[in-house]
């Protein structure tokens, strides 16, 4: 299987900021790849900068064999990048079903596929009708995710879907993102290293806004001190 | 469960003292024909609030020059109404500079790409090479383009064309001998398709020089437009005769449908032209559309002449001069005003209440029901969660901006037969409708309506203060305000409610 994300050596700046200085990484069709790292290392950007929320200056990014960095972000998105941001910034004013409609791309999307987002998060379906800004932070995330798979979607960039909830409602969520990505590739950020590492098959470690190493999520499993070097963290 | 409807209930309790108070002071007589009155300010601050807040809302937008659209639109259906002359005569001109700029965009873009080449010199380039490579052909065409624009309008006799005198009836009788011959209005025509020319490789935006979409396009377009300019100006006599002797209710909906048609135009120009550039800059923003307003004061001033103009002419369905006794009796009289309590009101002013109940349901099932409904609420929200969603929220923004132009302009057009015409009428209800987005909440649609009424029922019963004064209780003196403090009090309510509800009453928290 061929790599439907090649992201080749990205410069992001945010105002004077030089923010990403170098990130190269690649999602392999079919596959989960974490992007692993400390805060503030430049994670979000890098999703961001894919999908042209904040422009990389230099560098390529190539989407489905076409370069799309410069593009404005609805093109980048419509070519089917689904995005669930670090914030859910799901619309708390609008109902659930209304969340869920605003992301078709073509008419029936969401008829389409309804069983399978409804069979991945059952609750969303009791609560159809209720402001999304009436979820919790749980069914919030959940709401966030479905929504980015209502259109035809190839890659879906996930951020931090563990952060702030209960180790109970993650291990939903894990499940649901197990499953959805026999559909979809994902490229997860994800803090809570225990939750990436089975979830991922290949990792990408950001430091200091450069990719400083990527591989096989079982590689990284045997090398501890590259763990604790990067991310702090122990196995 | 309190919590939730606290916004609803805020406005309520607002709304029942002012009128409660109202009804104890002046008797029901009184009371009654003042909160029809503040229903028909309310009307009106609500066609200029809508748009303000929408684009607040959506794209952070302080828009000031909105006021100017809602006085531009007054004037255009103002003078569509009574003198199409005007028109005939003017908007050949104008169609013909676009027509010429859209080909010169078109031919520009590889003069400009040519230009930013030049631009870029060895570092150890001579001087005198450095100093020319300076001066842009841009500018020069610029120069050439402004002149050519001036010539081609020298002597133009707007003066003669503007004075025309209406008549009672709402027609009009134009100054004689206002319009030049057509021989010389075709060289004029000449001469604005060529500085459109001209000025289309300085409109060119330095990020757009690749050519895009076929020359041939672009061609007819502007041969389509040149075409229109040609027979509305050569068929200008007839289209005089024919427009001035439809009804008084067809020339009225025209106006409308032209001063709303023309304030979406106007929108779309200053979102696209201005506004666009310096999304995510308020203080740029800011200055960039007080900029606007001024200019647009003052070339309402030059068009049309420092002094106002008397009430527009209403539809003969309010034209009558007579009394009607009551709501079905007045559509067989046609009468000017209604009798309500025993005071007459003017029908006119229960027009402008309906138009503004209609746009306020109009466009709230717009934001509900619809997907651009949908799209606008979201993108009020989180304007770039909605682009990552793969939508072109560029382009909703622009739509947004032609509604709320459109609103205004219609605003300005349905105002004109209830308060006339002037230069300085932007700023007056720009103002109030900016105080009535506050009090409803920035961003917010109900807010907005809530703000309105809320802010046209005091400005109401502050005149009946004026006016008539309010007898006080166990003396013989009458209270009477003076008309500053009636014009102030709607600032002390925004001050009120703003004390007690910092983001307005159905503003949500940042």
């Amino acid at each position: 299987m061929g790599n439907i994300l090649e992201v080749r050596d990205i410069h992001t700046f945010i105002g004077q900021f030089h923010i990403l200085q170098g990130v190269s990484l690649e999602a392999a069709e079919g596959t989960i790849t974490a992007i692993l790292g400390r805060n503030g290392a430049g994670k979000t950007t890098t999703l961001k900068s894919i999908l042209g929320l904040t422009p990389p200056r230099n560098g390529k990014v190539v989407f489905a064999g076409q370069e799309i960095q410069g593009r404005p972000a609805y093109e980048i998105a419509a070519m089917g990048i689904g995005y669930v941001p670090e914030n859910r910034a799901i619309f708390t004013n609008l109902t659930v079903a209304e969340n869920l409609k605003i992301a078709e791309r073509k008419r029936g999307d969401l008829d389409r596929k309804a069983n399978f987002i409804f069979g991945l998060f059952p609750d969303l379906k009791r609560l159809y009708r209720l402001p999304g800004g009436h979820l919790s932070g749980g069914q919030q995330q959940m709401l966030a995710i479905a929504r980015a798979l209502v259109p035809d979607n190839q890659l879906l960039l996930i951020d931090e879907p563990s952060e702030g909830l209960a180790p109970i409602i993650i291990q939903e969520l894990m499940e649901a993102i197990r499953q959805l990505s026999e559909r979809v590739t994902v490229l997860l950020v994800e803090q809570n290293f225990q939750m990436a590492s089975r979830l991922a098959k290949n990792y990408v470690i950001i430091d200091d806004g450069r990719s400083v190493r990527s591989g096989a999520m079982e590689d990284l499993l045997r090398q501890p001190e590259i763990i604790r070097r990067y991310l702090g963290a122990t196995i | 469960m309190l919590k939730q409807y606290r916004a609803t209930l805020t406005f309520i309790a607002i709304v029942v003292f002012l009128i409660s108070v109202g009804y104890a002071w002046l008797g029901p007589v009184r009371a009654t024909s003042a909160v029809l009155s503040g229903l028909t300010l309310a009307a009106l601050y609500f066609l200029l609030g809508a748009g303000l807040s929408l684009i607040f809302g959506l794209m952070d937008v302080l828009n000031f020059a909105h006021g100017i659209i809602f006085m531009i639109g007054a004037y255009i259906g103002y003078s569509l109404f009574g003198n199409p002359r005007l028109f005939t005569n003017t908007l050949p001109l104008i169609l013909m500079v676009v027509a010429g700029a859209l080909v010169g965009v078109y031919i520009g873009r590889p003069l400009r790409a040519w230009e930013a080449r030049r631009r870029q010199l060895p570092a150890d380039a001579p001087p005198l090479r450095i100093i020319l490579s300076r001066i842009a052909p841009s500018v020069l065409l610029a120069l050439l383009a402004v002149g050519l624009l001036f010539w081609g309008t020298r002597g133009f006799p707007l003066n003669r064309l503007i004075a025309f005198e209406p008549t009672a009836t709402g027609g009009a009788v134009p100054t004689a001998q206002a319009q030049e011959p057509l021989s010389h209005m075709a060289v004029r025509l000449v001469g604005m398709m060529v500085a459109g020319l001209l000025l289309g490789p300085v409109l060119v935006r330095e990020k757009r020089l690749e050519a895009r979409g076929p020359f041939w396009k672009t061609l007819v377009v502007s041969l389509i437009l040149s075409a229109v300019a040609a027979i509305v100006l050569w068929t200008r006599d007839p289209a005089e005769r024919f427009m001035l002797g439809l009804s008084v209710d067809v020339r009225f909906v025209l106006a409308l449908l032209a001063g709303a048609a023309t304030g979406a135009l106007l929108g779309v120009f200053i979102e696209t032209v201005f506004i666009r550039s310096f999304y995510g800059r308020p203080v740029t923003q800011l200055v960039l559309t007080l900029g606007l307003m001024f200019i647009g004061v003052e070339l309402v001033r030059a068009i049309w002449g420092k002094e106002g103009r008397p009430p527009m002419a209403v539809p003969s369905l309010f034209a009558e001069s007579c009394r009607s006794p009551n709501l079905i009796a007045w559509l067989s009289e046609r009468c000017s005003s209604i009798d309500v309590l025993g005071r007459a009101f003017p029908t006119y002013r229960l027009f402008i209440i309906l138009i503004g109940l209609v746009i306020l349901i109009g466009v709230w099932i717009l934001l509900r029901y619809t997907r651009l409904g949908m799209i606008v609420r979201a993108g009020v929200q989180d304007s770039a969660m909605v682009e990552a969603l793969g939508i072109n929220v560029r382009r909703v923004f622009t739509l947004v901006f032609a509604l709320g132009s459109a609103l205004a302009a219609l605003g300005g057009v349905v105002a004109a037969p209830f308060v006339g015409v002037y230069p300085d009428m932007g700023g007056a209800f720009q103002l109030q409708a900016f105080i009535a987005v506050v009090i409803g909440g920035m961003g917010s649609y109900i807010g907005t309506a809530v703000g309105a009424i809320i802010l046209g029922l005091a400005r109401a019963f502050g005149d009946v203060l004026v006016t008539g004064g309010i007898p006080l209780p166990w003396t013989e003196q009458v209270l009477r305000a003076s008309p500053a403090i009636a014009r102030a009090s709607t600032v002390l309510i925004m001050a009120i409610v703003l004390l007690v509800r910092p983001a307005g009453i159905f503003g949500q928290k940042e």
